[in-house]
């Protein structure tokens, strides 16, 4: 850490306080209520929804504060498929839709209902994989995931997620951010603000992406911070070459260089917030210093090589290559070194029939190879290594495929497809606080509606944070007059049908 | 002089109230024909019938209840009582509303309330009305059941009903609590905090227990480090020691610690000597290992205590 | 048998005006209007027959400032020695007439009216909890809205009590005294006999009526439009 001048900390805290909201709320309520104001400045809002306490040392705005209540988990490994993997294909047996296989779907599926491609009546679709029960707790899965079918006792299953976003974009940013609009902070952006971060040297919320380029159909918005101050922003990290790009010095600059660079900029930095005391620039300071750090530490948590071939051999993963299977490996890493959010996103599992590699038969086929053992691996080196019991694992997609063969434009496909649902889809979790071996939920016969405890997005949300030891209501932040949640403004349930 | 228009005062007023009093109970009376609910309100206060109670055990009390309070008793019950319906007593659910009984005990399909939470939610005489989430499968179910099954108030339970479900109660803060229990250690925790920065930890904001994690300092953490942190030794919960310089030097420390549930050593110095040590553990729950520390043989006495082991020979 | 008019027009004299005449039955129909359409569920006659009997109410009130001798507050209402005294006086037989109201009668006016305007008042701000509520339901929290509807509903069983006392007194008259007030409060005249000796009844005129009837009217409609904003 660099000897950077001392800062009021009192004075920081009073501007902290002093919001332009603050200013004109006073204003309009004339000299009165700024009398009234002043001297209630103290009494805190009291209540259910009343804001906890995030003050921080702006110089560590990662450091680390503890949860509300006692955690079960400490830290997250989100695996998100993107395109939205069919639950048909792989978690929600539907032996009634086989026997409807190739029928028209009824007219209650399309009437009146909007759906991204499906045109006139198409017809319905069976499961295009075997299904069968599996480990002692009798899951169901079909044959695409023979690996993660060793593991199924781990999991819980949840067949009965719902969202209303039938559209990629707004349905990821709804899955986390928790509003299908750009702007709110992300799961991971609330958790590190909430929790900061047990490694200072490397950044609290890591993402990791394969299969798709660099990028989300929603974008960096994905793992942006929203309104939340931008420190606590995912940071994007290639599992390939150099974790962040421009994180290394230049060849002809050596580090002892840079830290004399650094010790200037800081300087001025510091002359800069003592003249017009924007926190954001202490925390600028501070991030400067954390990518220093990481200069040494990213490199070293990022690099696969160290790892025996053993290991390699189980994930299947590839030095040097970009890929799930070393998304994962590195995700273990990154968790045995205290980071506190990581964040998967494999792309290509849109399966509409059109092309061929989004067809179920083809792509997602290949989708669960690339998938299916580096998941299991996972799930078995976190258990091995007594990390398990104290990570949230969570694998899912943004919405289900509907149990309609997908007719685009109203005509039979060549590829077989299935388009985008909104109303039921399955999620599995694993790890501390959640149940092992179950099922939860349940869909209609045909796998069209839920018959049976519907889990809203902000309910999975609600549980993720009493997992890790918040009050869902009382992580808030205050922002455009409201104490924004992640859970939105609608009331959140608990699912403690699924909490161990 | 008379007045053609009046029937000039023919009756005395003690008929005349007489008959004002004897339409007055008349009127009552069909008042009481017409609302059950007011009728069997007016005995009860009269005394000449009690009010049906139901057992505090009971299906309907443990099941019915609660789920008619959450979804009903805000529209009817004592704040506002919608079609003359209360439904926040057993007496009152049993009396029924404007219209007569809601419930026919042992008949489902001619349960007025039954039939109400049924219909779909786009008819306009659809339980909750519009705007409220209508009752889910299972509080179907379990209404449904009840009521075929007698709507007793005395049967404790109904095969087939789904399984309650819990809902989670948050812990209240209490941070004026949390402050008095941590202000015994108080003082050594800021003093070790600022000595070992971001390795010591409340467990939550409301708790006074600690959670050391020293693996953030490696090597640079010792045998005399440990011993460092024992004026905390009462509190620590979590100790995770993964990766330090720790030797079996420690092992009667951490065995000694009274509080501590979870315990990481894998790539520490310690051996098989620190985990036989750890036999003695009181409040061990968790151990992780590295790969080579111990053989089955060091961990069988903790797993015959049921602690749960990670890591060892299966772990890379 | 026929009454002559002409004996009629000497042995009857004029004590009702026209707008009390009119305000009294009015009010008989709309109570019994906003009775059943809040019980066979209503709403938009309900609010509209509740917002007519607001306006009656302020018409009254003001019509007992400025109108006829005998709609006027001041000449009816007395003290509750005098009410006292004057059902004494009921009891024990004397046959003392008033033109108007008697100190008892006045005492039922200003009850029902106080009452009845209450009622319009928790009705403003009371809501079914479902999809109704008045118009001014929005001015004020839930639970005071909720609170308020609880009170609407009490007023109501005291407003019948009210109107069984009144018929059972306007009853009484009729068959204990044989003094009928139904008649007059139609025709707006009663038989010499059944007046004081001494009388002296002004009418105002009708235009004044009129205006302030357009008033309440307004006040009203008024209050309709803030439920629509």
């Amino acid at each position: 850490m660099a000897e950077g001048g001392k800062f009021d900390h009192l004075g920081l805290m009073n501007i902290q306080a002093d919001t332009r909201r603050h200013f004109l709320g006073w204003g309009a309520g004339g000299l009165g209520a700024f009398f009234l104001n002043s001297t209630m400045a103290g009494a805190a809002p009291a209540g259910e929804n009343a804001p906890l306490d995030f003050t921080r040392d702006p110089a560590t705005p990662l450091s680390v504060l503890p949860p509300q209540f006692a955690a079960k988990v400490k830290r997250v490994i989100y695996l998100h498929m993107g395109g939205a993997p069919s639950q048909l294909e792989l978690f929600d047996y539907k032996p009634v839709l086989a026997r409807f296989h190739g029928h028209d779907c009824p007219e209650s599926f399309v009437k009146g209902k909007r759906l991204a491609f499906i045109q006139g009546i198409p017809k319905l679709l069976g499961p295009m994989f075997p299904f069968h029960r599996a480990g002692k707790s009798g899951t169901w899965i079909s044959d695409r995931l023979p690996h993660l079918e060793k593991s199924i006792d781990d999991l819980c299953v949840i067949k009965s997620m719902k969202t209303d976003q039938f559209n990629h974009a707004p349905a990821q940013l709804l899955v986390h951010t928790g509003d299908p609009r750009t702007g709110h902070a992300s799961l991971g952006s609330w958790v590190t603000y909430g929790l900061g971060s047990e490694n200072q040297n490397l950044p609290g919320f890591i993402v990791l992406i394969s299969n798709g380029g660099t990028t989300a159909n929603a974008g960096k918005p994905l793992w942006g911070s929203g309104f939340l101050p931008s420190v606590y922003q995912g940071v994007a990290c290639r599992s390939a070459g150099e974790p962040v790009l421009y994180l290394d010095n230049p060849k002809s600059v050596s580090r002892a260089e840079r830290r004399k660079v650094l010790d200037a900029v800081d300087e001025i930095n510091q002359q800069t917030y003592r003249t017009f005391g924007n926190p954001e620039t202490v925390t600028r300071i501070a991030q400067y210093e954390m990518a220093f750090r990481m200069q040494l530490e990213a490199s070293d948590a990022m690099d696969i090589h160290r790892e025996p071939a053993a290991v390699l051999e189980r994930y299947g993963a590839e030095p040097g290559k970009t890929s799930y299977a070393n998304n994962c490996l590195v995700a273990r890493r990154l968790a045995e070194r205290g980071v506190r959010y990581i964040q998967l996103y494999h792309w290509g599992w849109d399966s509409h029939g059109t092309p061929v590699d989004k067809g179920l038969n083809v792509g997602l086929v290949g989708r669960c190879r690339e998938t299916d053992q580096p998941t299991a691996a996972l799930l078995a080196d976190l258990k091995a290594r007594g990390l398990l019991e104290d990570t949230l694992v969570i694998w899912g997609g943004e919405f289900g495929r509907t149990p309609m063969w997908e007719n685009r434009g109203g005509q039979e496909m060549e590829f077989i497809g299935r388009d985008h649902h909104p109303n039921c889809f399955s999620l599995w979790l694993a790890g501390g606080g959640i149940k092992r071996g179950i099922s939860y939920g349940e869909t209609d016969e045909m796998g069209y509606e839920i018959a049976r405890n519907p889990v809203e997005v902000r309910d999975l949300h609600a549980t993720i944070l009493y997992l890790l030891g918040f009050d869902y209501r009382r992580l808030n932040y205050p922002y455009q007059g409201l104490d924004q949640k992640l859970t939105g403004v609608k009331p959140a349930r608990i699912v403690s049908e699924i909490l161990a | 002089m008379e007045d053609r228009a009046g029937l000039s005062g023919r009756l005395s007023a003690a008929a005349y109230f007489g008959c004002v009093a004897l339409l007055t109970l008349a009127g009552a009376g069909l008042a009481m024909l017409a609302r059950p609910a007011f009728a069997h309100g007016v005995l009860r206060t009269l005394g000449l019938e009690t009010a049906p109670q139901a057992q505090s055990r009971s299906f309907y009390a443990t099941r019915v209840a609660p789920l008619l309070e959450t979804r009903c008793v805000s529209c009817h019950g004592a704040r506002r009582e919608k079609a003359s319906l209360r439904l926040d007593s057993f007496a009152a659910l049993l009396l029924g509303g404007k219209h007569g009984p809601v419930i026919r005990p042992g008949d489902v399909r001619n349960s007025e309330l039954y039939i109400r939470i049924s219909l779909p939610a786009s008819d306009e005489r659809a339980m909750p009305p519009s705007g409220k989430p209508p009752l889910t499968e299972d509080e179907k179910t379990v209404i449904r059941l009840w009521i075929a099954d007698g709507a007793s108030g005395a049967l404790q339970t109904i095969a087939g009903a789904p399984p309650p479900v819990a809902e989670v109660k948050i812990p209240q803060d209490d941070p004026a609590a949390a402050q008095k229990q941590r202000a015994a250690l108080a003082q050594s925790v800021r003093r070790l905090q600022a000595r070992f920065p971001g390795t010591i930890l409340y467990e939550s904001r409301s708790s006074a227990n600690l959670e050391v994690n020293a693996s953030l300092l490696g090597s640079a953490f010792g045998d005399a480090e440990l011993l460092a942190l024992l004026p905390l030794q009462a509190r620590i919960t979590r100790l995770d020691l993964s990766g330090t310089a720790v030797t079996d030097t420690s092992a009667p420390v951490l065995a000694g610690m009274p509080a501590l549930r979870s315990l990481r050593i894998g790539g520490s110095r310690m051996t098989q000597v620190t985990i036989a040590a750890l036999r003695q553990a009181r409040a061990l729950k968790s151990l992780t290992i590295g790969s080579g520390q111990a053989g089955h043989g060091a961990l069988a006495p903790l797993l015959e205590k049921h602690i749960a082991i990670y890591g060892g020979d299966d772990a890379p | 048998m026929r009454p002559d008019p002409q004996t009629h027009a000497q042995t009857h004299v004029r004590v009702w005006d026209l707008p009390v005449r009119l305000f009294h039955w009015s009010i008989v129909f709309l109570l019994c209007l906003s009775w059943f359409s809040a019980d066979q569920g209503y709403m938009r006659v309900h609010l509209v027959s509740g917002l007519t009997l607001l306006a009656l109410l302020l018409f009254r009130i003001a019509w007992g400032l400025v109108g006829s001798t005998t709609a006027r507050f001041r000449n009816f209402l007395h003290s509750p020695r005098r009410v006292a005294e004057y059902l004494k006086g009921l009891a024990g037989g004397d046959k003392i007439f008033y033109a108007g109201h008697n100190p008892a009668g006045g005492l039922m006016v200003v009850a029902l009216i106080a009452v009845l305007l209450a009622q319009v008042a928790t009705g403003l701000f009371a809501n079914d909890g479902v999809r109704f509520s008045g118009p001014l339901a929005l001015l004020v929290s839930e639970d005071v809205s909720t609170r308020l509807t609880g009170i609407h509903g009490l007023i109501f069983d005291l407003i019948l009590l009210l109107v069984w006392c009144h018929v059972v007194a306007v009853g009484f008259y009729l068959l204990v005294k044989g003094d009928n007030l139904i008649w007059p409060m139609v025709t707006g005249k009663k038989h010499r006999s059944y007046l004081p000796a001494e009388l002296n009844i002004v009418f105002t005129r009708l235009y004044i009526a009129l205006l302030l009837l357009a008033v309440s009217a307004g006040i009203a409609a008024w209050v309709m439009i803030q439920g629509d904003l």
